[in-house]
């Protein structure tokens, strides 16, 4: 009561008004999904021969209760497609696809699933899932958008977590306070944090951010910080607690800043010389992983190099202009002028343009070469007194307005969650050298806790959520009052128990959901009773169809065109734009660096992400580069994706270098070759009908004065059906 | 006041309680509400939500729903000059500030944030060098750089003094774009075709038309659907050649043999389909392509402007260099308005250096060079507008990031520029339901900041919003935990300006 009180005197009359009809503090009793999950026994069924594990004693209960069948089991051709796309995130091979359905071993499916996780693929397209949810980009969006040169080392480490099966509870604790694992004992240096922990905490630099203000920044960074924390890792939109208490959730603003101030003594090293946009620097970050180290400095020896002579082309083009320049008998200082003004009569624009060229090939060079430092784009705890500032004192910033201090508050743990408002317990460096320490990891382990109710379920559900298309909560991110609740609460609670019950491992995790019947229940079925009782399918009667996303497209594309190049990670790439648009938006500093070669057909995982420059193919299929964190892709319909699938180059490219592969591995006769085309794109023979109407369509195009076989034009129809781009 | 404020929230709150209630309650009756056009009236959010969440599309999401409010205008035409336009070299008249040209701002200004800040610094008055002149039965003040403009005084409503939250040129852009400084956020243009649908379905319903000299700071973040589905972005009509991008089949092929390449790869999906039923988004998709089939043969028609007759070339200025590109920009946006486009968004400058409104050197030749760009073709596009009875159908709005100060920075110098100001955004609006010749808003005698309570740039979208028949208080959308719209916390409709 007395806090209460506190806040009233503090806040203006206008907060407190808002406070009436929503602020009540949490009731001693908790309701989901403050309460702890409930380890229930999965209930009984009638039917039980459906049931494969005990996902299915919950979804079947329900739907016995609504008098509704489960869908049949889908084909062995569709479940093959479906779990190879769902895992790695690409098509089956034809010969994938044809030793599946010829091993005739009942266990043929779960060794399937094991051999799809064990397959390092499995990490770039999961991996990809937790990219959007930490708003990870290459630049750093707002006025500039300037390079963050680093970033992708963090875009590697989440794609070995997911492949290494890290547990999720050590994940966790590397992306938020990956610099203070390390226990002090006694004098000495601070040790250093491990390469790979530096590395993780990019997770917290990824906020857009470009020309610091002072205090008003580090407000913003902080409270970014937080709302991310809170809605990635808690499921919790904490952030519209910042201004107000929260609307629908029992978050008080006092929760924000209490959560905020486990963050205050976070630290960025100050801004490089020649960082234009003062993003800050990158602190030092060994390369790790296996081989990395000698193929870092190798590219980057071959890079400097290159710099260095590119830097001396664009110099001697440039003299070679000054000298010109000179010659006409004008002042050396309007060089530049004369030089950017279009109607100048001394210089041609073939001149001006390979000077920019030069100029631009030199930068890029220059910016490879940044990329290969052995450095994260990440933070540490400031050191505190005497070398930098200690802990600071948190106060509510009133209305979200950071030069508006209401009262201080201590770091705590959401209210709502521990019953009370106590200040957490941090355990302090017991030789008080580094009082700044450990904040952030006492929050990291809070969350990554066997007891934290939102955790566990908050994940399993995420991953439920990537695996059906649609989650036991709809909002991933927020399992709020907003959220509608889950549909299968007791069944949240169980996947939550057994993921804590596996140590975290989300392998485990996969395995339990893929290999339940529900998820092996066909998506084409009619169920009228079912249909019009439960249209979007929130019981799970059959399963959900699904589009693929844009990178998945794009991978798929190249794959099936045979020209996919499998290379895993390292620098982003850059792959071809159409038309001018590597130059109409740009900024000098992230500017588009087109490559040509096959580094540029490796997936889409891969690709530079530029803030300001969307990819169009990707950002037709809803594959935009992130600015904040995003729980879940759109799949939407509009003609602009079929302009880009029909007419686009990148899908005509390949499409002519498909069709070239079936005439290499389809035998000459048009009937086995209409055969490949349908098995690689599609993973299944043509029909009868297909086979007649393809056929005559080939004879009719190849009688086409100046066309081809026509293949090529089957290949882009292939590659433009809906069975291509939605997954049974 | 705050008092007024406060209830007006808890109204808010209760009428956001409202509406979650009738979700959560009867989300299978309310979506089939929804499917009748009802839910668009104001729970548009929860709807398109639910679209997303069950992923199959049910709706055409472009399909044209019913304003909240009667409202004359059905079409958009936002005009934007980036950089920043010199609101006293243009629209306020301040003959105190050539009074005090070299002077610095008399020392009692009360004002606080980044204008303190330049002020605390050396700085030097700048008179406006142009000459003003009234124009019209409203007796409104133009300088000399819009003498065509001017023309229009009595169709013109404008708003002074308008205030944004940031004086960068990336953060003000997007805020008087989209409502909000940081990207990430859905366009104004985004919100009216979310509210609103398109009327024609072969085109998208809300086109860029940008300077082909480059883009504006933020590039596409200006035209972003932000959380709004794809389906709202801003499709951008490229300056030269193919007006959309990828419009052209692949040369390789003929007309006939794409039409033959279109009807094999239908029979394919429409096979497919047959053995899916009730797979609403493949048919969706079946549909998407024979769009883009006709989207192919009606842009290029649509930029093809060798069928203009010569005295609209003339109104435009085509074929003067100086008018040649922002004129054809503009004569778009006529055509566009002509084949049903809802909204569009036509940019003049562009974000750095010679091309932009952002004069902080010799104000005075630039305003001369850029305003000669524009003064024509815009008024042209007022005239022609008005000419084919399209002016009453269509809200035409010209819009800046912000307005500049009265003063530099610095000593006075032969070829004064003037800074960045927040605080004094000028905009005009024309069409639809506009009172001409009317005023909202105004600043103080040096054009520094408005003269009591600002009007925020939140007051202006509500008011677009409102002109076009929305309601910023409905047209919300559910996303991250909030229930999101234009205005963020809540526009004040300029009523004054509205007929």
């Amino acid at each position: 009561m007395r806090d209460r009180k506190l806040l009233l005197d503090c806040l203006s009359p206008l907060i407190v008004c808002i406070l009436v009809p929503s602020g009540t503090m949490p009731a001693a009793e908790k309701v989901w999904p403050y309460s702890a999950p409930v380890d229930a026994e999965p209930p009984r069924v009638e039917k039980s021969e459906w049931i494969s594990n005990g996902i299915d004693n919950f979804i079947l209960r329900k739907l016995e209760e609504k008098g509704v069948e489960p869908a049949p089991e889908a084909s062995r051709r569709t479940l093959i497609r479906r779990v190879t796309f769902d895992l790695v995130g690409l098509p089956p091979t034809p010969e994938e696809v044809d030793a599946f359905l010829a091993d005739k071993d009942p266990k043929a499916y779960s060794r399937l699933v094991d051999r799809l996780l064990g397959d390092s693929r499995y990490g770039e397209r999961w991996g990809r899932f937790w990219l959007d949810l930490a708003r990870y980009a290459d630049t750093a969006g707002l006025e500039g958008d300037p390079d963050m040169p680093h970033a992708w080392r963090y875009r590697d480490y989440v794609i070995d977590a997911f492949n290494a099966d890290k547990p999720y509870d050590q994940f966790i604790k590397e992306q938020i306070a990956g610099d203070e694992f390390h226990e002090e004992m006694g004098a000495g240096p601070l040790p250093n944090p491990e390469p790979e922990h530096t590395v993780a905490l990019t997770f917290l630099r990824l906020a857009p951010f470009s020309e610091p203000r002072g205090d008003e920044t580090r407000h913003e960074l902080l409270s970014e910080m937080t709302s991310t924390v809170g809605s990635v890792f808690l499921g919790l939109t904490v952030g519209c607690a910042k201004c107000h208490d929260h609307k629908y959730d029992q978050i008080p603003i006092r929760d924000f800043y209490r959560m905020q101030a486990f963050f205050s003594t976070v630290w960025m090293p100050r801004p490089d010389p020649g960082d234009t946009y003062q993003l800050g620097g990158p602190l030092p970050a060994e390369f790790y992983r296996p081989g990395e180290k000698e193929w870092a400095e190798k590219l980057s020896a071959k890079y400097t190099k290159e710099h260095e002579a590119a830097q001396k082309e664009f110099e001697q083009h440039r003299d070679e202009l000054k000298e010109k320049f000179k010659q006409t008998g004008k002042e050396a200082k309007f060089f530049y002028k004369v030089l950017r003004d279009p109607k100048n009569d001394i210089f041609t624009a073939g001149e001006v343009r390979r000077l920019d060229e030069l100029s631009s090939r030199a930068n890029l060079l220059k910016q490879q070469v940044q990329r290969l430092r052995p450095v994260a784009m990440s933070v540490r705890h400031s050191y505190g007194p005497p070398y930098e500032p200690g802990v600071p004192t948190t106060r509510v910033m009133i209305r979200g307005e950071y030069d508006n201090p209401g009262e201080i508050v201590k770091a705590g743990f959401l209210a709502a969650i521990e019953g009370d408002e106590k200040p957490a317990k941090i355990r302090l460096d017991p030789f008080k050298r580094w009082p700044t320490r450990s904040r952030r990891m006492a929050l990291a382990q809070w969350i990554a806790s066997n007891e934290n109710p939102f955790t566990a379920r908050v994940m399993a559900n995420r991953l439920w959520h990537w695996h059906f298309g649609q989650g036991i909560v709809a909002t991933p991110s927020d399992f709020g009052e907003l959220s509608g609740g889950p549909s299968h609460p007791q069944l949240l609670d169980w996947l939550a128990h057994r993921f804590v019950e596996a140590e975290w491992s989300m392998k485990a995790m996969h395995q339990l959901i893929v290999n339940s019947s529900t998820y092996r229940q066909a998506s084409r079925v009619e169920n009228q009773t079912a249909f019009e009782l439960d249209p979007d399918n929130r019981l799970f009667w059959r399963f959900r169809r699904k589009r693929l996303e844009g990178e998945a497209i794009r991978d798929s594309v190249l794959a099936v065109s045979g020209r996919l190049n499998p290379e895993q990670f390292g620098l982003p790439i850059f792959p071809a734009l159409p038309g001018d648009l590597a130059e109409t938006v740009k900024y000098s500093e992230s500017k588009w660096n087109t490559q040509r070669g096959p580094e540029a057909r490796k997936r889409s995982v891969y690709i530079y992400q530029q803030r300001t420059l969307n990819m169009p193919m990707l950002d037709a299929f809803d594959a935009m580069v992130c600015e904040t964190s995003r729980d879940r892709r759109r799949s939407s319909v509009t003609s602009l994706q079929a302009l880009e699938m029909y007419n686009g180059d990148f899908v005509n490219e390949e499409a002519r270098h498909f069709a070239e592969r079936i005439r290499k591995e389809g035998g000459s006769d048009p009937e086995s070759r209409i055969h490949r085309a349908f098995e690689l794109a599609l993973g299944r023979p043509p029909t009868g009908e297909e086979l007649t109407k393809i056929r005559g369509f080939l004879e009719f195009s190849g009688s086409e004065k100046d066309s081809d076989d026509g293949l090529s034009g089957l290949c882009r129809i292939l590659l433009n059906s809906n069975e291509f781009v939605y997954v049974d | 006041m705050a008092k007024k404020i406060a209830k007006r929230m808890i109204d808010e709150i209760q009428q956001e309680r409202t509406i979650l209630a009738s979700h959560l309650s009867s989300r299978r009756d309310f979506l089939s509400r929804s499917w009748n056009g009802i839910g668009a009236l104001g729970m548009g959010g929860l709807l398109a939500e639910d679209l997303a969440a069950a992923s199959p599309p049910r709706v055409n999401p472009l399909e044209v729903r019913l304003p909240h409010i009667r409202r004359k205008a059905k079409h958009c035409i936002f005009l934007f000059m980036a950089g920043g336009v010199s609101q006293m070299d243009s629209f306020e008249y301040k003959p105190t500030l050539n009074k005090l040209h070299g002077k610095p701002l008399p020392s009692n200004q009360d004002v606080s944030g980044e204008l303190q800040g330049r002020l605390s610094f050396e700085h030097v008055c700048i008179g406006s060098p142009f000459k003003f002149k009234k124009y019209g039965q409203s007796e409104r003040y133009f300088s000399e750089l819009f003498p065509n403009l001017g023309e229009h005084a009595d169709d013109l409503a404008f708003i002074h003094g308008i205030k944004t939250d940031n004086q960068n040129h990336g953060p003000s852009t997007l805020h008087v774009t989209t409502g909000d400084q940081f990207p990430g956020s859905p366009s104004v243009g985004s919100w009216i075709n979310y509210g609103l649908g398109s009327p024609n379905q072969s085109m998208p319903g809300y086109t860029v038309i940008q300077d082909p000299r480059g883009s504006p700071t933020n590039g596409a973040a200006v035209w972003s659907n932000g959380f709004l589905p794809a389906a709202y972005q801003g499709t951008l009509l490229r300056g030269k050649g193919v007006p959309i991008l990828n419009l052209n089949r692949p040369r390789e092929l003929s007309q006939a043999q794409q039409r033959r390449e279109l009807d094999m790869l239908k029979w394919l999906n429409e096979q497919h389909r047959a053995e899916r039923p009730g797979a609403t988004e493949l048919e969706a998709r079946i549909n998407a392509y024979e769009l883009a089939f006709r989207m192919q043969t009606e842009a290029p028609e649509l930029v093809d402007l060798s069928s203009e007759p010569e005295h609209t070339r003339e109104l435009y200025g085509l074929d003067q260099p100086h008018t040649a590109d922002f004129g054809r920009q503009c004569l778009l946006a006529r055509r566009l308005v002509e084949k049903g486009v809802r909204y569009s968004l036509v940019i003049h400058g562009v974000q750095i250096g010679r091309n932009s409104w952002d004069h902080h050197g010799n104000v005075k030749n630039h305003m001369i060079r850029m305003t000669a760009e524009v003064d024509q073709p815009i008024s042209a596009l007022l005239t022609d507008l008005k000419q084919r009875g399209l002016l009453e159908d269509t809200l035409v709005v010209w819009a800046s990031e912000m307005g500049r100060t009265p003063f530099k920075n610095g000593k006075l110098d032969p070829t004064p520029g003037r800074e960045h100001n927040s605080y004094a955004l000028a905009m005009w609006m024309a069409g639809g339901n506009v009172k001409g010749g009317t005023t909202a808003g105004e600043t103080d005698e040096f054009s520094l900041r408005s003269v009591g309570e600002p009007i925020h740039v939140r007051d202006v979208h509500a008011t677009i919003l409102s002109l076009m028949g929305l309601d910023d208080q409905i047209l919300t959308y559910l996303h991250a935990g909030r229930f999101r719209r234009l205005t963020d916390i809540g526009g004040k409709v300029l009523n004054e300006i509205i007929a």
